[in-house]
């Protein structure tokens, strides 16, 4: 059980969970990591605050979001970059792949950040939407309606099927997938 | 039994549905590939250094 993990270990634990919850909610990995670093300095000082036997992980992104916020009062600069790491587009995927690849990275600076944070946590960490409402101090109804609005507004911008401001350019993505690939894989649902 | 067999069960869901369970396997294996790295990444040694200490008091 967590709770017989000692406190140290777990932060170090749930690092990598931090991160990805960092950069889905700065877009940026420069950002991202200060802000782990930031909520893990706050964790340490708030340590015994938090209640052993109690949902680590839960208190964890809380933390880290409520750091999130702050800064963000703070100082309201948010980079709208598509910042994710040019290796993943250097890998061995088809060139329609990386396309695609980079239109959902794209897609997903442009998701208001609670929607952004909550797909990216239910998708990528697997966490269920009980666990999800845990850690961002929501109705469970209310993270469930995050993660299914930030999935329809992403297909909506990249099936091009829904018209909106954006849709018409990332609808090119789908004109471009059918014309290149008219019948096979995942690009087909695109 | 109450239920009766006035309703067809479809032999291939419909192509609605399809559609949206090919999205979400798109969806979840793009964001994987945009997010797996990040995680994976080895942690900053000034970070560990920062829990290190920490413990040590």
């Amino acid at each position: 059980m967590s709770s017989a993990v000692p406190f140290h270990d777990q932060v170090i634990a749930i690092l990598p969970k931090l991160r990805v919850q960092a950069l889905a909610l700065t877009r940026n990995r420069a950002a991202a990591e200060d802000l782990v670093q930031d909520a893990v300095c706050n964790a340490l000082s708030a340590q015994d605050s938090f209640i052993p036997g109690t949902n680590f992980a839960a208190w964890m992104h809380r933390i880290l979001r409520n750091r999130f916020i702050s800064n963000l009062r703070k100082r309201r600069d948010t980079t709208d970059i598509d910042d994710v790491p040019s290796s993943v587009f250097a890998t061995d995927a088809s060139h329609e792949d990386r396309l695609a690849l980079k239109e959902l990275g794209a897609a997903m600076t442009r998701l208001p950040t609670d929607q952004r944070e909550a797909l990216v946590m239910v998708v990528v960490h697997g966490m269920s939407y009980e666990a999800l409402a845990d850690a961002t101090g929501c109705a469970v109804g209310t993270a469930k309606s995050r993660v299914f609005r930030a999935r329809r507004q992403l297909e909506a911008w990249l099936v091009g099927e829904v018209p909106g401001r954006d849709a018409p350019r990332l609808g090119r993505l789908a004109d471009r997938k059918a014309e290149a690939k008219p019948s096979s894989g995942p690009a087909s649902s695109l | 039994m109450s239920q009766r067999k006035d309703k067809p069960v479809p032999l291939t869901p419909p192509r609605d549905e399809q559609a949206e369970a090919a999205f979400s396997l798109w969806l979840q294996r793009g964001l994987h590939k945009l997010f797996d790295e990040v995680a994976n990444e080895p942690i900053p040694e000034e970070l560990l250094k920062i829990i290190e200490e920490d413990r040590r008091k």
